[in-house]
């Protein structure tokens, strides 16, 4: 077919569209979704007992801080990056938030062993992290992945990968303020690990997803 | 290079064409396709050596644009948001074109490799071949030699042969048959 006779065809059908939300209103529902979810997890498992009394001691403050963060800035950079004409290089606007996180967990590892000695750094296993950070990031991923569907024809990848990134942060920050963990290296090994397991997932069948979404749900 | 207030003046053109193509305007986006065009062809062009896979690069931009056409934002630069497109379509038609040349060769190319070999093959074939046939002639005895050069060689009548052998007619059929026969054995022809 000549190109000239292909834009006959695709004028002659042509329907109005919804322009698609600026990237900072996609954020926004996208943290009023996650945060219902969330909440509602919360409401579900009740919060921790002591969290008011670690918040205001300043042990996890900083470290939910810089996980929101992360959740925010990688919910943002993937709408930025969704859109066709948005410089790749907002793929490293969350960069600066997971190396704060890292860096607070690393910190509060530090503490524990000036506090407790080596008996600070004990690792034991804790699959409920895994599997509430992972059983509600995955889901969360996919409905974030549905606000960035339009990304599909053009770079799903990366789009995907930041999705699955704030997911997974946001689920973080609700799983600390329901589940008693005080050792900083169980936090920095389960939430990471599970963090991590999200993002791949959402890396390798995010792309996929989307272009099943963007497929079922034409502009 | 083109100006920049043209540049502008054509890439607001453009922008508000577009808005009017999200609005609806079947005629706006026609319009505004026709016109960048040349554009997407030339950026498909700039990345694809083969100019059908250019051209099939640029057809697969039209159809993203047509799909993505709801993230174009009027209050930014067109002409940022037509280029990442068709960079992107030229970019995978390039990748997908890397793939398959692994699996596949181009006909003309292959026809350009293959003739010269193929065609010394066959020609140092029928020299051997030829070689060979002079050779089982002069084998021949001499009066079947002479029916054969005549007869089927120089392709004369009977009589002329004749005359010119002083040969009998008789004697050219049956030498003539005769080194047919031996030749064909030599060659190993069935009868």
């Amino acid at each position: 077919m000549r190109s000239e006779d292909l834009i006959t065809q695709l004028a002659a059908g042509l329907r109005p569209v919804r322009r698609v939300w600026h990237p900072a209103k996609s954020t926004a529902v996208w943290l009023l979704l996650a945060g219902g979810v969330i909440g509602a997890a919360i409401a579900v498992f009740g919060l921790r007992h002591d969290l008011a009394q670690r918040l205001a001691s300043g042990f996890d403050l900083p470290q939910l801080i810089a996980a929101l963060a992360t959740g925010l800035l990688a919910a943002f950079a993937a709408f930025e990056l969704a859109l066709p004409d948005r410089d790749q290089r907002w793929a490293l606007l969350p960069l600066p938030a997971v190396v704060a996180w890292l860096a607070t967990m690393g910190w509060g590892c530090l503490q524990d062993l000036a506090r407790f000695g080596p008996e600070g750094l004990r690792l034991t296993t804790s699959y409920p992290c895994l599997a509430f950070i992972a059983g509600l990031g995955v889901p969360l991923t996919m409905g974030m992945l549905w606000l960035a569907r339009h990304a599909a024809p053009l770079r799903p990848t990366p789009v995907a990968a930041l999705g699955g990134l704030s997911a997974a942060a946001l689920a973080s920050v609700g799983l600390s303020a329901i589940h008693h963990l005080n050792a900083a290296v169980m936090v920095l090994v389960w939430h990471g690990l599970a963090v991590l397991v999200v993002t791949l997932v959402a890396t390798f069948l995010g792309p996929r997803v989307m272009r099943a979404e963007e497929a079922a749900a034409p502009a | 290079m083109m100006p920049i207030a043209e540049r502008d003046a054509r890439d607001l053109r453009w922008s508000q064409l577009m808005a009017a193509a999200q609005a609806g305007d079947a005629r706006a986006y026609e319009t505004l396709l026709r016109d960048c065009l040349p554009l997407l062809r030339a950026i498909c062009r700039a990345r694809l050596r083969d100019p059908s896979d250019a051209e099939d690069a640029a057809q697969d931009a039209l159809l993203t644009i047509h799909r993505v056409r709801h993230t174009y934002d009027p209050s930014r630069p067109f002409r940022p948001w037509l280029a990442a497109i068709a960079e992107r379509r030229a970019v995978d038609r390039g990748r997908r074109r890397g793939r398959t040349s692994l699996r596949e060769v181009d006909l003309e190319a292959a026809m350009d490799v293959a003739t010269p070999e193929r065609a010394a093959d066959a020609e140092l074939d029928s020299r051997r071949a030829a070689v060979e046939l002079r050779r089982a002639v002069e084998d021949l005895p001499q009066a079947q030699r002479t029916a054969l050069g005549l007869t089927k060689i120089e392709d004369l009548s009977l009589a002329e042969a004749s005359s010119r052998s002083g040969m009998s007619v008789g004697a050219l059929k049956v030498a003539t048959h005769r080194a047919l026969r031996s030749l064909r054995r030599r060659f190993g022809v069935e009868e």
